[in-house]
């Protein structure tokens, strides 16, 4: 497929999805084999934007890279990417090697699979992902590196492999594109967990090739958005494991109790246990709300707004905004790359909230549509990416960044998911909202 | 041999001898420039580092209401979104990229291109367009140059092709004449019949800082500078056509414009090293001074200042302390010097390349210590841990990402692209800054639980254990 040309693109391309990936898992080194500056368009273009990335063993910046120059590209360069493997394991310790392809070892012909395999045959723990550049985004970067990890890592069993009770794998949250991936992924574990389950969130602190290597063995894949369905249905494939498409990110309590339902039902979960949680929460949440009721009608709350963002995070917190909050949806801009087919069956929720209001999703990538959509959408709360932040303070309207790049606020933990991720959105929307008060 | 005749310049490493990889005695170096070329050296382990696409993508998105049309995947306009940090840049500033998909990088997208062209000038009226090519495209040769000639007659705006490639030369500051002598190409006029009183002061990387001091010490000679390319929109290059004289803040970036502007437009170049450090500022305004006439002004003026800066002076901050530096030359060899003027000492110095410019500042630190060592390298993390951990460091100066891995060996760092350096407010804004980060050591000890991820063994070897002669 030939995707457009776009203006100010918010999305890196498969080698930055793929490095966002396997940084996100300690004891993985990627090696780039590419020219010089595939890694740093990553290191200037991708990391500052989507969220503080925490140290792990064996991450950048900056990167292991081929960095292949002329010679290469006529000759080609599988020597120098054997150099660069052999000398990257002892300069940089680590559990699992991969190697990421570019766009110019690519077109070179490389051959990475023979280099990789040689380099096993010596012992080293490496495997590799064809990543280059024209493969399309970030997102297909993830399911790429997901794909590679499942493959190579595991092997496919004669007999079936018997799944632990109660063990859920997260897939399709991908690293620094979802600014909140950390957020979202500990909150979610943390939540899963109070309901009995064992969460395996693959990516984050904590994560390691082993967690990779026991994917096979989960009872269910949670899939959090578009960009998780392909892992799914590999792993549905290979091992038979059963999996769930949530439509996106649960925010509040209508859509995590949706949730908990739906896992209580498919894992056969303690109903007692569940419900005493959902209970519990659920009445911390409505007391804190209650709390926000003197500013909400001080301040102005319930305005119309725009938001621009992944499918995921939109839907969940539109859904959140609308029903809980009582906010009106003016636009909705869906920002990652979906084919027309995923458009029409995978948004069909985020429709059916903006039914009501005769809204319907737009999707682009384009920063200047954007642009023009949010102008005349007569909004009074911008809601998207640094892209959008000028165009808040053209229409002197308040403004929160949630989607990548992001360029005026620090995450390090924040998320939007279950009920204390909405009550920091709460927060983050009052704020914003409080901060361009006039004084 | 002539940068300006081909579509890209010839690389660095021809014209210049080049330099990006080499650990050892800056003597053994020099004397290796002085019996003709010098060995070139590879990496057999590397880094990540900055190319010519991504130093050409700098210089132009600092050009005033221009556009830029990457050509190629995606991910080779990722740099671009740094421009949401820099100032006067809200939104982003103005570019579009191609994405190419596999097929259109094997069949070409000229189609594409000349959309994405379209779209911008209808869209913006910028006042140029350049379409940058990428390594994608510098591999499967699509034709940029039919559809810019076809489009820049069609839509009457000037559209200037660069050809970047990612892989032609080893040193991104290669990234600087390949944008300049395509701005150059275009815009630059033939030698004017009139000539005005100004003088071309040539920035690219400098902060607006930098540059406000350094114009403020033009003022002080009487002297009006016309500050350009970066900030400047293409207006300025005509204008610059017309100079008495071009000088440069940063001779190794700003190369290729001033032979250009002194070639093509007979304005004459002046390169002196950086000012930055008192002998330097010292130096580069008695060059200005004396091709204008007014060496006893700029002599004047460097007392007086030197004068405000007597107290800090006398204070020595920063004293006592070993520094490292990992800067681009120019500014390496001016801060090595500003470090000792305020009392530190050098420890070491990595530069991001070396080369025939700077054999002068080489032969200086030569002078000063016989037996110094310099690491060539750009963005290599791993050698420069490795010799920092080594020498004894209290102050990391740098400019790359591996600076926080730096701050993980428990070194106070400082980022010097955020802190002025040029002129006596530079003096004075390094000293505080330097000083601050040696006091205040906190967020470095509170990274130091944490090591840098290299092995215990790579820290035991040497740190050229990875460069290598290259095998011709």
């Amino acid at each position: 497929m030939n995707a457009p040309f776009i203006e100010r693109s918010r999305s890196g391309c498969a080698l930055h999805g793929a490095l966002a990936t396997l940084g996100a898992i300690e004891g993985v080194v990627p090696i780039v084999h590419s020219t010089a500056g595939c890694g740093i368009q990553y290191q200037r273009g991708v990391t500052p934007f989507g969220g503080a990335v925490p140290s792990a063993a064996g991450f950048g910046p900056p990167l292991s890279s081929s960095n292949i120059g002329e010679k290469h590209v006529v000759f080609g360069g599988s020597s120098r990417l054997r150099e660069q493997l052999k000398n990257s394991v002892k300069v940089v310790p680590g559990d699992l090697y991969v190697v990421v392809t570019g766009c110019a070892t690519e077109m070179v012909g490389d051959d990475i699979p023979a280099m990789t395999k040689e380099g096993r045959e010596q012992g080293f723990p490496v495997i590799h992902a064809n990543t280059p550049g024209f493969h399309g985004s970030v997102h297909r970067g993830y399911e790429i590196a997901v794909r590679a990890l499942v493959e190579q890592l595991t092997a496919v069993p004669d007999t079936p492999v018997a799944p632990v009770p109660g063990v859920v794998n997260l897939l399709g949250v991908i690293p620094q594109q979802d600014v909140f991936w950390q957020g979202l992924l500990s909150g979610l574990s943390q939540l899963l967990s109070e309901i009995g389950l064992t969460v395996n969130p693959l990516l984050g602190l904590g994560q390691t090739v082993d967690s990779w290597k026991r994917v096979s063995r989960a009872d269910l894949n949670l899939v959090l958005s578009p960009w998780g369905r392909d892992a799914a249905i590999l792993l549905e494939q290979r091992y038979g494991t059963r999996w769930l498409d949530i439509g996106g990110v649960p925010v509040g309590a209508a859509a995590t109790a949706r949730l908990l339902d739906l896992l209580t039902d498919g894992l056969r979960l303690n109903t007692g246990v569940v419900d005493l949680f959902r209970l519990n929460e659920e009445q911390v949440l409505q007391a804190k709300l209650a709390g926000l009721a003197p500013l909400y009608f001080a301040s102005g709350f319930q305005r119309d707004f725009a938001i621009i963002g992944e499918l995921a995070l939109v839907s969940g917190i539109t859904e959140f905004l609308v029903a809980t909050l009582g906010l009106m949806p003016k636009l909705a801009v869906v920002t990652d790359p979906l084919v027309e087919e995923q458009r029409a069956a995978l948004a069909a929720p985020l429709r059916g909230i903006l039914a009501p209001f005769e809204t319907e999703p737009l999707f682009t990538e384009d920063a200047a549509e954007i642009a023009d959509l949010v102008r005349a959408s007569d909004c009074e709360l911008v809601i998207g990416s640094a892209f959008e932040r000028s165009i808040a303070d053209e229409l002197d309207v308040p403004f929160l960044s949630i989607s990548f790049p992001l360029a005026d606020r620090l995450v390090l933990d924040r998320g939007y998911v279950g009920y204390a991720g909405a009550i920091a959105l709460v927060e983050d929307i009052g704020s914003a909202i409080l901060g361009r008060r006039p004084s | 041999m002539s940068t300006l005749s081909g579509r890209a310049p010839p690389s660095r490493e021809k014209r210049l001898d080049t330099l990006s990889a080499y650990l050892g005695e800056a003597r053994a170096l020099l004397q290796e420039f002085d019996r003709g070329e010098p060995d070139q050296r590879i990496r057999t382990f590397s880094q990540s580092t900055p190319d010519d696409l991504f130093v050409a993508l700098q210089v132009l998105a600092g050009v005033r209401g221009a556009a830029i049309v990457i050509h190629g995947p995606r991910g080779c306009a990722s740099s671009q979104l740094g421009r949401l940090q820099a100032t006067g840049q809200n939104g982003g500033g103005c570019w579009v990229v191609t994405n190419l998909s596999q097929r259109e990088t094997i069949l070409g997208a000229d189609g594409k291109l000349r959309d994405a062209i379209t779209a911008l000038h209808r869209r913006h009226r910028p006042e140029a367009i350049f379409v940058v090519a990428t390594p994608a495209v510098a591999i499967n040769n699509d034709d940029i140059l039919s559809v810019v000639d076809q489009l820049s007659d069609q839509l009457a705006t000037p559209i200037v092709p660069v050809f970047a490639s990612g892989f032609a030369s080893k040193s991104a500051v290669q990234g600087y004449d390949l944008a300049l002598t395509s701005l150059v190409k275009e815009f630059l006029t033939e030698k004017p019949d009139h000539s005005a009183q100004h003088v071309n002061l040539l920035s690219l990387s400098e902060s607006v800082e930098d540059r406000r001091e350094i114009e403020r010490l033009l003022a002080a000679l009487a002297v009006e500078a016309h500050t350009f390319p970066s900030g400047a929109g293409i207006d300025a290059f005509r204008h610059a056509a017309t100079a008495r004289l071009s000088v440069a803040l940063n001779a190794d970036q700003a190369i290729s414009l001033g032979d250009a502007l002194q070639s093509v437009a007979g304005v004459p170049f002046l390169s002196p090293p950086s000012p930055i450090g008192l002998a330097a500022i010292e130096h580069w305004l008695a060059a200005v001074g004396a091709a204008i006439g007014k060496e006893k002004d700029a002599r004047e003026l460097h007392a007086r200042e030197v004068a405000d800066l007597s107290r800090l002076l006398e204070t020595r901050p920063l004293r006592g302390a070993r520094v490292y530096l990992s800067l681009d030359p120019a500014t390496a060899f001016g801060i090595a010097d500003l470090v000792q003027d305020l009392g530190g000492e050098i420890a070491g110095i990595s530069v991001e390349h070396l080369d025939r410019l700077h054999l002068d500042s080489l032969r200086a630190l030569i002078d000063r210590a016989p037996a110094a060592m310099i690491h060539v390298g750009h963005a290599q993390g791993f050698e420069e841990l490795n010799l920092v951990q080594r020498l004894g460091v209290d102050l990391y100066v740098g400019a790359s990402g591996h600076l926080a891995q730096v701050a993980h060996l428990g070194i106070a760092c400082l980022f010097l692209p955020r802190v002025p350096v040029v002129g006596y407010k530079g003096v004075a804004s390094f000293a505080r800054d330097a000083a601050r980060a040696i006091r205040n050591r906190g967020f470095f000890e509170t990274l130091s639980a944490r090591r840098p991820p290299y092995s215990a063994q790579w820290f035991q070897r040497s740190a050229h254990w990875h460069i290598k002669q290259e095998v011709r």
